[in-house]
């Protein structure tokens, strides 16, 4: 019990060590969220903007400034970790494999990574709250923490796909901030007056969308929504696992035990030949 | 192609480039699948690949702790040993990142060294080493090899063949014993 605790805690160290020495997604943490959220609010007009919440069904019409603060919130939490994952999954790929195949647990290795997405959501969700708080008051804080929590871990766990999928760095940002600009851009209440089509509810941030508006703007919990998307986080991780396993595999241990027996047959070993002027 | 690498011997493969030799040293280290055949190993083996693999965001100290966890191993007395030949100990805090082509590449040799494997998989491990550090790495070899230990290297003909016990040429996918040539 004691070796696996020590396993993890090392990965896990190692791994934030890491994230905190990611400077660009330091600095997008200490400065986008903040000037993001503080500059949707002071440009975006306070006029109320009228959507139906899918969710609940309520018509709503909250402050331009402050639908768009949550909007904003999303998308700033969601590309920073889905950056960071993408980061440490495309520059380490290579080094995990390393580490595995040295015999480090990949059970250990993939739990300290999440533990470690986890801490990095967790305080950028919570950071972005205090932020929007700063300006008004939503409703539910807490849920509102909780929905940009869920958001965050999503794209941290297709942070790793990419990372792993795609050859070049800059097609996992593309692909990151492409994702996001669909997925945010098609739900945005300011941009589609909450949209009647069902297509929505398929997008990765539906239920952090859902969950976070509602908690702006009503004391509906909405654990159902949250629960729609802590399951696309389960969905992206479990692919970021799978595509995780292949690339750390040990040819050696996984060797399949049917062999056609064409491939089974032995030959002798040619003798080497032996250098004359061996210096022993 | 058939390979048996004994113990005490110090063995090359050369080829041009674009042979296989790196394939080759990735199927016996298990990173790659054979289309074909089997690999054994008869003990615990260490792999140097032939491009730099570490962490640019951890220390050499902390690269070698995880490691060490990562074996299993009760110190790094081994490690040590290695790094002081290779003359790594002094950049023990510096992280690989910052570090000079040449430095990295021992952290990478010092990672496949570091628990005294059996069987040593070295694909050019001395890119980027000055003269010195090149030296002390085939004394290194050597002195393994005196121990029992199995080292095969990738290696370049003209200057390496006349340290080698044993030397095969990769061609055409087959693996030919080949006499070696003094520098």
């Amino acid at each position: 019990m004691r070796r696996h605790l020590h396993l993890f805690v090392t990965a896990a160290r190692f791994d934030l060590l890491e994230h905190a020495r990611n400077r660009f997604a330091m600095v997008l943490v200490a400065l986008f969220i903040p000037s993001w959220i503080s500059l949707a609010y002071a440009v975006i007009p306070s006029r109320p903007v009228a959507f139906r919440l899918r969710a609940t069904g309520q018509l709503l019409a909250p402050a331009g400034n402050q639908i768009t603060q949550i909007t904003g919130a999303i998308n700033a939490v969601t590309l920073i970790t889905g950056f960071m994952m993408f980061a440490v999954t495309f520059n380490g790929g290579r080094f995990d494999r390393r580490l595995a195949m040295a015999g480090y647990p990949r059970i250990h290795l993939v739990m300290a990574k999440t533990t470690s997405l986890a801490l990095a959501s967790g305080t950028i969700a919570a950071y972005a709250t205090a932020v929007t708080c700063t300006a008004w008051s939503p409703r539910e804080p807490v849920q509102l923490a909780a929905a940009l929590f869920w958001g965050a871990m999503t794209y941290g766990a297709l942070g790793v796909v990419f990372g792993s999928l795609l050859r070049r760095e800059v097609e996992g940002m593309f692909a990151l901030v492409m994702t996001s600009l669909v997925d945010v851009g098609l739900q945005s209440p300011l941009a589609s007056g909450g949209t009647g089509s069902a297509a929505v509810q398929f997008l990765p941030t539906y239920g952090t969308m859902q969950a976070a508006t509602a908690a702006g703007f009503t004391h509906a919990p909405l654990s159902g929504d949250l629960a729609v998307q802590i399951g696309w986080f389960t969905g992206a991780a479990l692919l970021g696992l799978l595509v995780f396993h292949r690339r750390t595999k040990d040819a050696l241990a996984t060797r399949s035990p049917f062999r056609p027996p064409w491939r089974s047959r032995r030959r002798q070993p040619a003798r080497p030949a032996r250098s004359a002027s061996t210096p022993r | 192609m058939d390979l048996d690498l004994r113990p005490g011997v110090l063995a090359g493969i050369v080829g041009e480039n674009g042979a296989g030799k790196s394939t080759l040293l990735r199927i016996l280290s298990g990173e790659l699948r054979p289309l074909g055949g089997e690999v054994r190993h008869g003990g615990r083996f260490g792999y140097c690949p032939q491009n730099v693999v570490v962490n640019d965001a951890l220390t050499v100290r902390q690269h070698l702790e995880f490691f060490r966890v990562a074996r299993g191993l009760p110190d790094l007395r081994h490690a040590g040993e290695v790094m002081e030949v290779l003359r790594l100990s002094e950049y023990a805090d510096e992280r690989a990142g910052l570090l000079s082509g040449g430095t990295r590449q021992k952290l990478n040799l010092t990672l496949a060294l570091m628990h005294d494997p059996q069987v040593l998989l070295l694909d050019e491990p001395y890119q980027g080493f000055d003269w010195d550090t090149y030296q002390r790495f085939w004394d290194l070899a050597a002195r393994l090899r005196d121990a029992g230990r199995s080292v095969l290297v990738v290696s370049h003909l003209a200057y390496d063949a006349e340290r080698l016990d044993e030397l095969w040429r990769l061609q055409g996918g087959v693996l030919h014993p080949a006499m070696a040539v003094p520098a």
